[in-house]
């Protein structure tokens, strides 16, 4: 495409500016003080008049060439005899689009190769006013800035301006995502609440999104079962794992171990929070998954499911250890020596100072950890994808099978569906529902976090 | 007798048994990391017994395939490569400017706190949000090809950039402001001052933090499993448009087969994945150690 040729001569014509401009500068000094600028500022400044017209100008010629070629080839008699179905003419118009630029596609409509000649000198035509267009543009800027080129201009303020105002662009593309976000989210699960009550999706208790027959949809789409299983798998079974041995962890580490045992322990437990959950998920479907079904029926359960819930909990929880044992690191470290010292001045043993005085007071940071914990694993994906299984089901049955939020997700989004069906739109709602809660834990966590600093500080 | 005294029975017996207890908190301590580290030993235990026999050379150069024995990892190792490529050649500078922008220009404003929050909240959001936005703006909305590195790409950048800004932010933060004074007082601008002086000062802790993103980015899967990357790719993708699978991605492909010979592909898999992210993790340790300054 000549298109994209002519943005690589914009960009080499933006290097030769820089150069020009800076030789033009050299010979500007002649002496200490005499310039504003250093050369190399005349330089970007040259090179920036080039480069930021013409990309715009080819922004905007890129973003309108497709309108005006489609009008070109409409305006040419041998579109005249194309029927006039909105459908098959879009078709067949594509299918000319595809053959202009490959020429081995197949094409079902015979009337689409009519059409390849008229797209094909369209294209040539507007592609070459448009690289003629962002050419004159990266020249007239580069000629302006040329012109500017004096002892006395001040190139380097222009340029950090530049400099300011690419920062600050940088810096929004985080909230731009946000937005991005909260958009799509709300936009989609819109649709979805369009045809299912949000009261009795929030509220009811029977999920089966693929049965359509059923007389009321609104009776499909209870999603209580899923948030049980997010709750059962993630909040309990698994913290019941990641505390006692997180918080343990952390405590050995911080008062117990020498420094050369916890320079060497606290990397290794690391290296459990940088394992891929895809890997976990796998363990868990492999490993821990059979022996618990074994262990189920040697406690005499008829037919235990090879998925359960315990089996995702548990490796859940290994997971998160790591990350419950650095927080409670940092709670543990934030509490005043002075408070653990008059403990054992007192003659309390360290057990004793640790389980009496260091706990207690940490106590508000490693509840917030404890809840960002909840936040991630309510949010992890591929563990309960692997082990935990598709029944919605109501039951504190850790042997059961079990679904969850991020199950369904992905159960709703895979396979080859339409896109606009209620089914995949739930996918979106429970997408809105998990990046709620799960910002509602971090908010709440991180002032917790904040405000139990500011106390010991 | 009072009971007050140190040298009567009943104290050494207290004494005693507080000493046990003692004892044994120190030791549920570290039976608590003996316990987790034991796990992740039969973890990697299990992946090695299971995989090793099968990483071999065609195994290595292979792409995927419908039997076992010949099913090969190259085609998704490509994959994996061109798309932390795409992440990393837009999360990087992103990220560094940003976190340049937060921590040396911003003022101190209601709307940048905004920017922060955002910031310090994506780095939170469980990354199938990311392939929800993904699937929702660059395939339906900007019709980007369907399980293409691109879209990968792009939606892992959106998920590494909130921690390449704050590790950046922190290296930023831990350079000392008498390296700007300095500079300041012989004439540097603002902008010269930090592009010269602390940007290349912060960039080891900056790099670390890049590395481990991007590390976290390789193993992801819930994100490109929404985009639509788990397509059956038995060709390696030459480009970035083209369908292509990832190492995660076909770890959890060839984990649904029902074929016993896939059990030891899957293994196999899992270990040059572990190789790949201890490698990342060990530069990252490396380049912390080798070049990080206390002040």
């Amino acid at each position: 495409m000549i298109l994209t040729g002519v943005l690589l001569a914009v960009f080499g014509l933006g290097l030769v500016g820089w150069f020009a401009a800076r030789g033009r500068a050299r010979l500007l000094y002649t002496g200490r003080g005499s310039m504003h600028s250093m050369p190399a500022y005349h330089g970007w400044h040259m090179a920036l008049w080039i480069l930021v017209p013409a990309l715009l100008a080819w922004g905007v010629w890129s973003a309108i060439m497709p309108g005006l070629v489609e009008g070109a080839v409409f305006a040419d008699p041998a579109a005249a005899s194309l029927p006039t179905d909105p459908m098959t003419l879009g078709a067949i118009v594509s299918e000319a689009h595809n053959l202009a630029s490959d020429p081995s596609a197949t094409a079902f409509n015979p009337e689409a190769r009519v059409l390849v000649e008229p797209i094909r000198a369209a294209q040539g035509r507007f592609g070459l006013i448009g690289a003629l267009l962002v050419m004159v543009v990266a020249i007239a800027g580069g000629g302006y800035g040329f012109t500017r080129i004096r002892a006395d201009f001040r190139a380097r303020t222009q340029v950090e301006r530049a400099v300011m105002a690419l920062l600050l662009a940088a810096s929004l593309m985080a909230v731009l995502t946000t937005f991005g976000i909260v958009g799509s989210l709300v936009f989609e699960a819109g649709l979805f609440f369009k045809d299912v009550s949000p009261i009795a999706f929030l509220t009811g208790t029977h999920w089966s999104p693929a049965s359509t027959m059923g007389a009321n949809i609104n009776d499909n789409f209870g999603a209580v079962p899923l948030f049980w299983g997010t709750i059962y798998i993630g909040a309990i079974i698994a913290m019941i794992v990641a505390i006692p041995l997180g918080l343990m962890s952390a405590v050995y580490l911080t008062q117990y171990a020498s420094g050369t045992m916890r320079k060497w322990l606290k990397p290794m437990l690391e290296i459990l929070a940088g394992i891929p959950t895809v890997v976990y998920g796998y363990f868990a479907a492999l490993t821990v998954a059979p022996m618990i079904r074994d262990f189920a029926a040697s406690m005499g359960m008829q037919n235990p499911s090879t998925e359960s819930a315990l089996a995702a909990g548990l490796v859940m929880g290994v997971m998160i250890i790591p990350f419950v044992s650095s927080m409670a690191d940092d709670a543990l470290a934030a509490v005043p020596r002075a408070m653990s010292d008059g403990s054992l001045a007192l003659g309390s043993t360290k057990s004793e100072t640790i389980k009496k005085v260091l706990l207690p007071a940490a106590l508000p940071g490693i509840v917030a950890g404890v809840m960002l914990a909840i936040s991630r694993a309510i949010g992890e994906t591929m563990i309960v994808v692997m082990a935990a299984g598709a029944a919605a089901n109501l039951s504190a049955n850790p042997f059961a099978s079990m679904t969850t939020v991020t199950y369904q997700i992905v159960q709703m989004l895979t396979g080859d569906q339409e896109f606009n069906s209620p089914k995949t739109l739930s996918a979106f709602a429970l997408g809105l529902v998990l990046f709620v809660v799960t910002l509602i834990l971090n908010i709440v966590a991180l002032r917790v976090v904040k405000r139990f600093r500011e106390a010991y500080e | 007798m009072s009971k007050s005294d140190w040298n009567s029975p009943e104290a050494a017996k207290r004494i005693a048994r507080r000493n046990a207890s003692e004892r044994r908190f120190k030791m549920i301590g570290l039976g608590a990391i003996v316990l987790s580290l034991s796990f992740l030993a039969l973890l990697l235990v299990i992946m090695l017994k299971n995989g090793v026999t099968g990483l071999d050379w065609s195994f290595l150069s292979g792409s995927d395939s419908t039997n076992a024995s010949v099913a090969g990892v190259w085609g998704a190792t490509k994959g994996s490569l061109l798309t932390m490529g795409v992440t990393l050649l837009l999360s990087f500078p992103m990220g560094v400017l940003a976190a340049i922008y937060l921590e040396e220009f911003a003022p101190r404003k209601r709307w940048i706190e905004w920017i922060e929050v955002s910031i310090n909240n994506l780095a939170a959001v469980p990354s199938i949000i990311f392939g929800l936005l993904g699937l929702a703006v660059f395939i339906n909305t900007l019709g980007m090809p369907r399980s293409s590195p691109l879209v990968g790409g792009l939606t892992l950048a959106l998920m590494t950039m909130p921690v390449i800004v704050i590790s950046g932010r922190n290296a930023i933060k831990a350079v000392p402001p008498s390296i700007r004074e300095a500079a300041y007082g012989i004439g540097a601008s603002k902008v010269q001052t930090t592009f010269h002086h602390v940007l290349p000062l912060a960039l080891p802790g900056i790099l670390t933090g890049t590395i481990i993103g991007m590390a976290r980015a390789l193993g992801e899967t819930a994100p490109l499993l929404m985009i639509g990357m788990r397509a059956f790719v038995a060709t390696p993708p030459d480009s970035l448009n083209s369908p292509s699978s990832v190492l995660p991605m076909q770890i959890f492909l060839w984990s649904d087969e029902i074929d016993k010979g896939f059990v030891q592909n899957t293994s196999a898999a899992i270990i040059v994945l572990l190789v790949f992210l201890l490698a990342m993790n060990g530069i990252a340790i490396y380049l912390r150690n080798k070049f990080e300054v206390r002040w």
